[in-house]
């Protein structure tokens, strides 16, 4: 075996130190990570570059429609306001109560014997009813009789329109007075009368049904 | 393998340098883009959400203002019968006028009192109440009068009646009517 010397091993050895040098590794290593750590960040910005690129497309649809968007709110509020507003005013008129039939009415059951001096009539409180108070006097042979069949008539005419009717004498009084009725000498009564009717429906009425008209009087 | 001292003091040099660059990555470069990313995204959605919503608002209204129609047509209608200007200015000519032009000569009318209503629906009305009184009137003239009051003036609505004989005049009736109004605030 041939003898083998080696006069550069320090060289040598002093080679493979520097290339196991761990700064050196680590170096490289640390490079190697920080380009994969680059790559994967200029992956990511390009990604976020799309998501700007479809953000800004977004935006300018959104500034595109926002101005017919707004107004169309605007329109909506302001119509749903309008809606509203003629839903009650229609529940309030179709609620009101109408007097040109209660008018006729009793102008209808009062007899040539029986003349009315005053009428008061109201509508109560949160549409509760009607109180009338009617004042009058009847002349017959028997003018109590007279104001009885008054006090009947309203009550059935009434009675046909409204719910709840009421009529009741407050004062029913002879009176010393005679009234002559076609040439006849009769007794006289003067009654007050109270009436009191519900007119109002116990449900709120539908808006979109067509409101109520008073029926005018005939001639 | 055994480490010299100075290869010892490399690694620990590495090591460090390591930790340096992950946390100069993560919070300088990478964290930011995230943020930034995330942000953007959420706002994407927020904006398409938007739209889509948006979308169905105008469609919605247009079928609102379809349906709306009549409601826009009667409010106009109401709102018309309040005229410009104070009520008390123009209200009283206006009754004595239909009342002149229903056979019933003399009338007067004065505004009792006037108040908003509780309703968030009618927060631009006023509700006025007013006193008319109709010295001469005969009984069927009255009732014609105040059917025809009745029919033309919806938002018109007769609260009290009272009727009496005139006692200079028996033919004729005396007629005082407290009617309240639904008016449009000026």
């Amino acid at each position: 075996m041939a003898l083998h010397l080696n006069l550069l091993h320090e060289e040598i050895s002093e080679h493979r130190q520097r290339q196991r040098d761990p700064l050196k590794i680590g170096m490289i290593a640390l490079g190697i990570f920080g380009a994969l750590m680059f790559g994967y960040y200029m992956w990511n910005a390009y990604q976020t570059l799309g998501i700007k690129g479809r953000l800004t497309t977004a935006q300018h649809d959104w500034e595109k429609i926002e101005p017919a968007v707004v107004a169309a709110q605007k329109r909506a509020d302001e119509l749903n306001g309008i809606i509203g507003t003629t839903k009650v005013l229609d529940g309030m008129i179709d609620t009101r109560f109408y007097w040109a039939p209660f008018l006729e009415t009793l102008a209808r059951c009062v007899a040539p014997n029986a003349q009315l001096t005053s009428l008061d009539g109201l509508v109560l409180d949160d549409n509760k009813g009607i109180s009338v108070t009617v004042e009058g006097v009847a002349a017959g042979r028997e003018p109590r009789a007279a104001a009885e069949e008054l006090r009947q008539l309203l009550l059935e005419q009434i009675g046909q329109d409204h719910k709840d009717v009421k009529v009741e004498f407050k004062t029913l009084e002879d009176l010393d007075t005679i009234a002559n009725l076609g040439g006849a000498n009769m007794a006289m009564a003067r009654y007050v009368l109270n009436v009191a009717f519900n007119p109002f429906p116990a449900a709120k009425p539908d808006a979109s049904a067509a409101p109520r008209t008073a029926k005018e009087k005939p001639e | 393998m055994k480490l010299t001292k100075d290869q010892l003091q490399k690694v620990i040099l590495s090591g460090i340098g390591f930790v340096v660059l992950v946390y100069v990555y993560f919070t300088f470069f990478l964290g930011p883009l995230n943020k930034s990313r995330d942000s953007m995204l959420a706002t994407i959605n927020d904006l398409q959400t938007k739209i889509g919503a948006s979308k169905n608002e105008m469609h919605n209204a247009i079928t609102l203002e379809g349906q709306a129609a009549a409601a826009t047509n009667r409010f106009a209608g109401l709102k018309a019968l309040s005229p410009e200007g104070a009520p008390i200015a123009w209200f009283p000519p206006r009754i004595k006028a239909f009342f002149a032009k229903q056979n019933i000569e003399k009338s007067s009318t004065r505004l009792d009192n006037s108040s908003a209503f509780k309703q968030s629906e009618l927060s631009a009305w006023m509700k006025n109440t007013w006193q008319i009184d109709l010295p001469q009137a005969d009984f069927e003239t009255l009732g014609k009068a105040v059917a025809q009051l009745e029919n033309t003036e919806p938002l018109l609505s007769i609260t009290r009646v009272n009727i009496k004989l005139a006692a200079e005049d028996p033919q004729f009736q005396q007629a005082a009517l407290s009617a309240s109004t639904i008016m449009v605030k000026r």
